[in-house]
């Protein structure tokens, strides 16, 4: 089957709004194409092919060589696309159309299994023959997504739930069993294409996946007119969420962005392969400050995250922990069914069977989380506002009589996050966006006084409507001091709230601090440039919470 | 090099103007004499004594602002003088009627592109080369990412976006003028044999072309009133300024499309709010707007309409072309 063919699909999905109109689309091609190039259609849609062959400044260079094109004349032409891949193919068809060769019709597969592969195992030269050669023979339609795959940016806005949706259409068989045998490392075959579209459900092929996520909304008020009896209150801990799984003697650690993470905590898989029984647990992974029994800031986590087979030295520098929130699973029987008060009923049980083991002890690695018992709702806030003196973002409140199903599901779980902290800077510089926002400036930096000096202190993306962003970009255009690149410097006018989740001390940065998450909360036109706050209000704050 | 003032033709409260013939090109407030390169309302002004154009624009002009305006006109390579100044309309082949204006002045030649490209559109005549020492020329689409497919292309995927969805009504927004009649003639030599409405400005436009020679296939001006069941499969041309608002809550179970050439970038296309994007212009792309600088052996070349920055750069660096900057 052609390329083209689902060059079209990512046309199509890319200028469709509607889900349902997606997802017919998605039913559709599955209906009309070979199993191979289905398996390799959902493996590139739902973006389990981040693998980046060349980057996209090396994509760049090599047109600019190829074709004696001036680097800086690519490099305004990305301001307005925003994607290297895009500019590419833009580019190409000025190039490629008077072309001589024949075209090639090779297919999705031999494309993704062989011909982009080999590429890596070329010395420099050749492989830029090779593209070059890939260039001129395939048809202009498939540029784009050949372009794309190389640089590792296939994006469309297709998610996971979207294939789930379509798959279980197509074959009838309830999203939840495709969306579990979608979970993990999905490999493009025929085979793993005909296991996702079996019609028999076979448990023992789906022994070593996790289950789908049950995730939490955020908070509504008409939770508060309930009886504070009938949930659950826990730490929301900030770390990665993971589901510990094991099952016939084997261990394996998902996270929610389904990775398998077992060669990063090994000291945690073999801890957990020793106990008895098998199980799956639903839980948080952390690193763990066990003298006071408090969490570390995630930036701790992400020395752990990347690293394989971390050492002896790393794994006592960084000492992680899972901390389990419900079990899922107990020697085969999956009690996700059952009521939440009673599935901890089971947890607590185990724990402390499994905590007694002396030849095996756990509790340097493994706890249960603790409860929480507030008496009424103002209690509860003042819970809420206790989290930041332990290290978590706030509560999860669950109700008591839920079962474990997947997804977002409503009016089940809730997140009731501590408010954010916040700042008014001043708009210093603009960077334009990528991607969507290409040709907009949409990248800010803000600053806050020091004595008679701004100096930056965060950068934001996000939190303005597109009208906004379409205004303050025209007044940016209008108000440049100065252009670097792609940057520009601004006259020092626009004040904008700043919230955060995190601030702490920072070597690295001119103003000594670092915050996490920045984003725009409100654009301040009511105040001006002497209103905004100073570093020293900024000290003040991670005075007060530390 | 000479200094603004000893150009022809030179930038004049961000107008292009002609002292030596005391006329203004495409002015944006009332004077005396305007040459008026082509009928767009971005190129026109009212209030102005006296108008010049080619009889094709006048004649757009007038359906458009009514009798009320004193227009001159000239045919396309017929001179003229103003103040010993010979001036003479060419074909752009931006709309119908559209035009290049050449002026000659003591053996030297100005030339301003007007609005133009270098496809083909069978509703007006093919931009014709025109060789001059002066270039003034638009740069809408001054960047090589953008490269035209042809026409006959864009019709076809717009018939097969029709086509695919027989349940829907699509509205296909673009420019009333030009833009509206050449994608009526090139669908109607697509596979599309269904209905084909159009707004009334649309329609308006449509009639002008029918009666001044040029094949537009007849279009039902869509009624606000219409029975949703007969707009099915069928397609609706609308000009942008309907897109947002209340205009649209005339009709169910649509899709929408906008025919630009800013459409041909996918961060555009999807910040645009519409479903899809044609990218089809009546612009020259990168190519075009080279070929036209090259052809016409200009020694000096001006760019306005757009950012002209990276083909200077690339004018200066590549081919060794003077490119000035107007003082606006």
């Amino acid at each position: 089957m052609s390329l083209k063919k689902f060059s079209e699909l990512f046309g199509d999905l890319d200028s469709i709004n509607s889900t349902n109109n997606k997802i017919e689309v998605l039913k559709n091609y599955f209906l009309s194409n070979d199993p191979i190039d289905n398996s390799w259609a959902i493996y590139l849609l739902t973006g389990k092919s981040n693998k980046r062959f060349i980057s996209g400044r090396y994509l760049k260079n090599l047109f600019s060589q190829i074709y004696e094109y001036p680097e800086w004349l690519i490099d305004t032409c990305y301001l307005k696309v925003g994607d290297s891949a895009e500019v590419i193919t833009l580019l190409l068809k000025n190039k490629t159309n008077s072309r001589k060769k024949k075209l090639s019709n090779i297919g999705l597969n031999e494309l993704l299994s062989e011909t982009i592969p080999a590429l890596s195992k070329l010395n420099e030269e050749n492989k830029n023959l090779e593209i070059k050669n890939l260039w001129e023979t395939l048809p202009e339609d498939n540029h784009l997504i050949f372009n794309k795959i190389l640089t590792g940016t296939f994006r469309v806005g297709v998610s996971i739930g979207l294939i789930t949706k379509s798959i279980s259409k197509l074959i009838n068989i309830e999203e939840e069993i495709i969306s579990h045998r979608l979970m993990g490392d999905f490999k493009p075959s025929i085979d793993s294409y005909e296991f996702l579209i079996n019609k028999n459900i076979n448990l023992q092929e789906l022994n070593s996946k996790p289950f789908p996520f049950l995730l939490a909304n955020t908070i509504e008020d008409k939770i508060f007119k309930n009886s504070i009896n009938d949930f659950q209150f826990e730490w929301k801990y900030d770390g990665i969420r993971m589901q510990l799984i094991k099952r016939s003697g084997n261990v394996s650690l998902w996270t929610r962005g389904q990775e398998l993470v077992n060669e990063s905590f090994p000291e945690l898989v073999e801890k957990m392969s020793h106990i008895k029984d098998d199980f799956v647990l639903d839980g948080e992974l952390l690193v763990w400050n066990f003298k006071e029994q408090i969490a570390y800031d995630f930036s701790l986590l992400q020395k752990r995250i990347n690293r394989k087979s971390p050492s002896r030295s790393i794994q006592l520098k960084y000492p992680i922990i899972f901390i389990a929130y419900d079990l899922l699973e107990i020697n085969g029987r999956d009690i996700r069914e059952i009521k939440l008060e009673n599935r901890r009923i089971e947890l607590e049980k185990y724990f402390s069977k499994w905590q007694n083991k002396t030849e095996n002890n756990i509790s340097d690695i493994f706890k249960i989380c603790d409860l929480i018992f507030p008496k009424n709702w103002p209690n509860a806030l003042t819970y809420k506002e206790k989290s930041r003196e332990n290290n978590t973002e706030g509560l999860i409140i669950k109700k008591k009589t839920s079962i474990y199903s997947s997804g977002r599901k409503k009016g089940i779980w809730w997140k009731y996050k501590v408010d954010p902290m916040q700042l008014d800077a001043v708009l210093i510089y603009a960077k334009g966006g990528s991607g969507r926002r290409a040709g907009l400036y949409t990248d800010y930096s803000f600053a806050l006084w020091k004595d008679q000096e701004l100096i930056k202190f965060a950068s934001a993306y996000s939190g303005l409507t597109n009208i906004e962003i379409k205004e303050l970009d025209k007044w940016i255009r209008k108000n440049t001091i100065e252009k670097f690149g792609p940057v520009r410097s601004l006259k020092p006018e626009m004040v904008f709230e700043i919230s955060f989740e995190k601030i702490q001390k920072s070597k690295r940065h001119k103003s000594g601090i670092a915050v996490r998450f920045p984003r725009i909360t409100k654009w301040r036109k009511d105040k001006k440039i002497n209103d905004a706050d100073s570093l020293e209000n900024a000290y003040e704050l991670m005075k007060k919470i530390s | 090099m000479r200094t603004k003032e000893e150009c022809l033709i030179r930038y004049k409260d961000g107008n292009l103007y002609c002292e030596l013939a005391d006329i203004w090109i495409d002015p944006s407030k009332p004077v005396k004499k305007a040459l008026i390169t082509h009928a767009h309302f971005d190129h026109f002004t009212f209030g102005c004594e006296e108008y010049i154009s080619t009889k094709e624009t006048a004649i757009l002009l007038k359906e458009r602002v009514g009798d009320n305006i004193k227009i001159k006109t000239f045919e396309y390579g017929e001179e003229f003088k103003i103040n010993g100044i010979n001036i003479s309309f060419y074909p752009s082949g931006h709309i119908l009627g559209s035009s290049q204006i050449r002026f000659i002045f003591a053996e030297e030649k100005w030339l301003i592109s007007g609005d133009f490209k270098l496809q083909k559109d069978q509703t007006c005549k093919q931009y014709e080369i025109v060789k001059t020492d002066y270039l003034i020329s638009e740069c809408t689409f001054g960047l090589p990412i953008f490269k035209w497919d042809e026409s006959n292309k864009i019709a076809n995927d717009i018939s097969k976006w029709i086509t695919n969805s027989p349940e829907k009504t699509s509205l296909l927004f673009c420019y009333s003028l030009g833009k509206a009649q050449r994608l009526l003639n090139e669908i109607s030599q697509t596979n599309f044999k269904g209905n084909i409405y159009s707004h009334g400005s649309i329609h308006k436009m449509n009639n002008s072309y029918r009666e001044l020679g040029i094949d537009i296939k007849d279009t039902i001006k869509i009624e606000n009133k219409k029975k949703i069941d007969e707009l099915k499969g069928s397609l609706i041309l609308l000009p942008p300024s309907l897109s947002k608002g209340s205009y649209l809550k005339n009709f169910k179970n649509i899709q929408t499309a906008f025919a630009s050439g800013w459409m041909s970038i996918r961060a555009l296309r999807k910040r645009s709010g519409y479903d899809k994007g044609f990218a089809i212009s009546d612009h020259a792309d990168w190519d075009g707007i080279l070929e036209v600088v090259k052809k016409s052996e200009a020694k000096n070349v001006f760019f306005h309409h757009g950012d002209s920055d990276a083909l200077s750069k690339y004018l200066v660096e590549k081919e060794s072309i003077n490119v000035l900057l107007f003082g606006k």
